[in-house]
């Protein structure tokens, strides 16, 4: 069997606030999607000087 | 909206064009998420939490398994009274005339006295096992349920024990026929009865599991020890420290308040709201003050800013 660099199969950290509870996994991944979301808005397209120039 | 920047789609674009190569942007992509999901493999590997099996349940919690035998025998567990589609005990879930459980019907018919109890029983090798299921199965349905309902009451007040003596013979042949199935199932023997039952092969595992899921010790510990209870998000966690579905996170929302989460319609009235809520989403162009979000909050014009500053000069 193959064990993982990074072994997961241990109980859960939870993050408590008021009645909400989160599991740290799920925050993690919550933030990393938020992240991308971000940058999807504000990282430029890539331009090359051949392919990016609008054409008329 | 300025009038210049009004497409007319009857009409052919006039505007500015650029050369897109989608076939590269195909091949980034699917290698990049290949890679991606390749390397997280190879970094956490996946969940390896041990099966929860019927065995690991008459070793770990005898007590408990011996009260949800006989609750079964009883027709008193949550899947003896679920309705369609493993039985007609219930009408099942529904909101006003929406009745999906009961249109369903019984697909998957389950008796779980029978299928549980007393044909594994059957199988067994062991004359005590099989004197008892005579017994059982030539009584008639009312003095089957006073000997498994008395028998229950009497496990329930002897909290933590797998048997109670029955020195007068009010319980008839259920002590020896939960004693019999305990043994089977510490063996190991019942998870092979109730995955093979149907199918030649181990693939179907309803029975167990709808077994395990009417234990209201054992299998509810674990899924609390875990997070995995419906009163705690379990929908969007995941055993260990993986993390889970969390873009489920609102329809486990929904279980959270009331008043769905008192409603006995729980599972109807979140699914028919999604429903809804998602029909929203699909057809918000056409939704009137909906539709004008975009205009309100410009998302779009942060992602297209080169397009619109070069339209704003």
């Amino acid at each position: 069997m193959h064990h993982a660099i990074i072994n997961l199969n241990h109980p859960a950290h939870y993050i408590g606030l008021g009645p909400f509870s989160i599991s740290l996994g799920n925050l993690l991944i919550i933030l990393a999607m938020c992240i991308v979301f971000l940058a999807a808005l504000f990282i430029p397209f890539p331009h090359s000087d051949k392919e990016g120039e609008d054409q008329k | 909206m300025s009038p210049k920047l009004m497409v007319d789609p009857s009409k052919k674009w006039s505007g500015p064009t650029r050369p897109y190569d989608l076939v590269k942007e195909i091949v980034v992509a699917f290698v990049a998420v290949a890679l991606l999901a390749g390397g997280l493999a190879f970094l956490f590997s996946s969940p390896d939490d041990p099966a929860v099996t019927l065995k690991s349940w008459a070793l770990t919690n005898s007590a408990d398994f011996a009260v949800t035998a006989t609750g079964e025998l009883a027709g008193t567990t949550t899947s003896a009274g679920y309705g369609a589609p493993y039985n007609t005990a219930a009408k099942g879930q529904h909101f006003g005339f929406i009745k999906l459980q009961d249109w369903a019907g019984v697909r998957i018919p389950i008796d779980p006295a029978n299928d549980f109890v007393v044909k594994p029983l059957l199988m067994m090798n062991d004359s005590a096992a099989s004197s008892a299921v005579a017994e059982w199965s030539s009584a008639n349905a009312d003095q089957q349920s006073t000997w498994a309902t008395a028998y229950a009451d009497a496990l329930s007040k002897a909290e933590g024990k797998d048997s109670v003596a029955d020195p007068s013979g009010t319980f008839g042949p259920v002590p020896q026929m939960v004693a019999s199935l305990l043994t089977m199932a510490k063996s190991g023997a019942l998870d092979g009865a109730l995955i093979t039952s149907d199918t030649p092969l181990p693939t179907d595992f309803t029975k167990s599991l709808l077994f395990l899921g009417d234990s209201e010790g054992y299998f509810a510990d674990l899924a609390s020890k875990q997070h995995l209870s419906g009163d705690q998000w379990g929908v969007m966690n995941e055993t260990g420290s993986w993390p889970g579905q969390s873009w489920l996170w609102l329809f486990s929302f929904w279980y959270q308040i009331d008043p769905f989460k008192s409603s006995d319609n729980a599972d109807t009235i979140v699914m028919l709201l999604m429903g809804v809520l998602t029909l929203g989403l699909m057809l918000l162009p056409f939704i009137p003050l909906l539709r004008r979000i975009p205009y309100a909050i410009p998302v779009h014009r942060l992602i297209w800013r080169d397009w619109y500053r070069k339209q704003d000069k």
